[in-house]
């Protein structure tokens, strides 16, 4: 500043002396030191997307060929992660097929088998926990969720004084959560189950925010299932391995129900207190439910969501 | 002071701060989060679909021991065992049947052997319309008196299933009444719950209440 202006010095406003030039920089070298410092953790991401995944098409524009190639390539990737080849497929809804469950709360004992065997099923991470169900203790004679309690640890169950309510996602006609899904990455199918397609979700977790229940889990990290727990019998929207950064849903258990078999809920339930069917077949069980029993509910109804589960007493 | 030396001083105390954040973030201060304990693994039990008794058409097909539906070892075949009933009128069980609990009926109602067994042939149940049942078709002794739950049992609405809900692909399996139910003592039983959520905090600082053990 107290240097005279030389002749090829730059306008005013702009001179760059050699000693501020210095400055400027041992500054913006320690900022990039900085940023560079704080950019730390992503040196332990070590789950960064291959080509093929990063080019992937959308679920619904994938032609089979598409699809094969993808499953080939999530076959080689379980096997890479885990050492056992899984059996993954892309199963479609059947035709003239609509799913409903219906959980008598009579006979629910509150035992929590049903968590744990959709746990086992779904390939659900084990640390930290991510579990689809979520069994609410609630006292006799009111249907309060504010006085519900899923941390209680009894020596037995059922207790007295209490009756169990078991929450999962309650596959609604009218899904809150597929609506705000910037990315389309979830979707309701003809069958009726709400899916996502992990390799589309961008874990933004509007939908966990939407959901009234509470059904969405999200992966926070990397999911760890232990290789002898591994389920290898896996389908694309159902329950092969996910990401850290997706979530994650109950989807009535695709990779059994669209094959024609029973949830893994029902199957381990060991008061009989779960039931699921076509809703569309007069002769199932859940249609049976929903023409005889008399008492049955919603949850949180006046939400407008109009879920598929159905929750019944014994009259 | 000139503006030279104050956009010095500026600079300089950039350079302190963004060394101070440099290292922060190289030290990872403030990132460490305190250790959570590991959730150990769920015990293989909670997974075990088997039912909580053995039907007797169960140990048919399994081949199991059936001497305990063997009457006639022990009982006469033409002596009907006799029936002994306490001072309040509650039966006595014999003690060559240890495993036998009577409980059936609130209040103790159905207190009688002969309500469902029959008397004259001791491996054959009868219910009270008089027919003859066999120990498999035990559902239907049931349904004599349970109506409704018959009903509902009937229609896969009672009791467990497991298989195939669509029946063009496979089979249901369904479960008779003393899959769950002792019939000398039919609540269905209490049991251990398997383990509850492990919230992602430390348990007591966890969000929602506590209870019980955990």
């Amino acid at each position: 500043m107290d240097k005279p202006p030389t002749m090829n010095a730059a306008p005013p406003g702009s001179e760059m002396g050699r000693r501020s030039f210095l400055r400027t920089s041992a500054v913006l070298a320690t900022g990039l030191a900085a940023l560079a410092a704080s950019l730390k953790p992503l040196l332990e991401m070590n789950d960064f997307p291959t080509m093929e995944r990063f080019l992937q098409k959308y679920y619904k524009e994938m032609t089979p060929q598409d699809m094969a190639k993808v499953l080939k390539r999530i076959e080689n990737e379980v096997e890479q992660q885990y050492g056992l080849r899984p059996h993954v497929r892309d199963l479609k809804p059947l035709d003239g097929v609509e799913y409903v469950y219906c959980l008598n709360l009579t006979r629910c004992i509150g035992c929590r088998k049903c968590v744990h065997a959709c746990v086992a099923e779904n390939n659900e991470s084990r640390d930290p926990e991510i579990q689809y169900i979520r069994v609410l203790r609630l006292p006799d004679g009111s249907l309060d969720i504010d006085k519900a309690e899923h941390f209680y640890a009894p020596d037995s169950v059922p207790e007295k004084g209490f009756f169990y309510m078991p929450v999962q996602c309650q596959q609604c006609k009218n899904p809150p959560c597929v609506k705000v899904c910037p990315v389309h990455a979830t979707w309701q199918e003809t069958d009726g189950i709400t899916v996502i397609d992990y390799d589309w979700c961008i874990g933004c977790r509007y939908c966990e925010a939407a959901c009234p229940y509470w059904a969405r889990r999200f992966n926070f990290t990397k999911p760890s299932i232990p290789k002898e727990r591994l389920n290898p019998d896996m389908s694309y929207l159902g329950n092969r391995p996910r990401r850290q950064g997706v979530m994650e849903k109950c989807h009535f258990c695709i990779q059994r129900t669209r094959v024609g078999r029973y949830p893994a809920c029902l199957e381990v339930c060991p008061a009989g207190a779960r039931k699921f069917g076509n809703i569309l077949d007069p002769n199932s069980e859940v249609s049976y439910i929903l023409r005889s029993k008399r008492v049955f509910i919603q949850l949180k109804e006046e939400m407008g969501t109009s879920p598929r589960f159905f929750y019944y007493f014994d009259v | 002071m000139t503006a030279n030396a104050k956009t010095g001083s500026v600079l300089a105390v950039l350079c302190a701060a963004f060394s101070a954040l440099t290292l922060g973030f190289l030290s990872d201060s403030g990132g460490t989060r305190p250790a959570r304990p590991a959730i150990p693994l769920v015990d293989t039990n909670f997974l075990d679909r088997a039912t909580t008794r053995k039907s007797y058409a169960d140990l048919v097909r399994a081949g199991d021991d059936l001497s305990d539906f063997d009457c006639y070892a022990c009982h006469d075949k033409k002596k009907p065992p006799p029936l002994r009933l306490d001072t309040n009128g509650n039966i006595i069980v014999a003690k060559e049947h240890p495993d036998i609990v009577m409980g059936h009926g609130q209040h103790g109602r159905n207190n009688n052997c002969f309500n469902c067994h029959n008397e004259t042939n001791l491996v054959l149940l009868q219910p009270r319309d008089g027919r003859e049942l066999k120990f498999e078709d035990s559902p239907k002794l049931c349904g004599s008196c349970h109506g409704p739950t018959y009903r509902d049992w009937e229609a896969g609405a009672h009791g467990r299933t497991s298989g195939y809900w669509d029946r063009s692909k496979g089979p249901i399996e369904r479960k008779a009444c003393v899959n769950c139910h002792n019939p000398h003592s039919p609540r269905f039983p209490s049991r251990k719950p398997a383990p509850g959520p492990h919230p992602l905090r430390e348990i007591g600082v966890a969000a929602g209440p506590q209870t019980g053990q955990e």
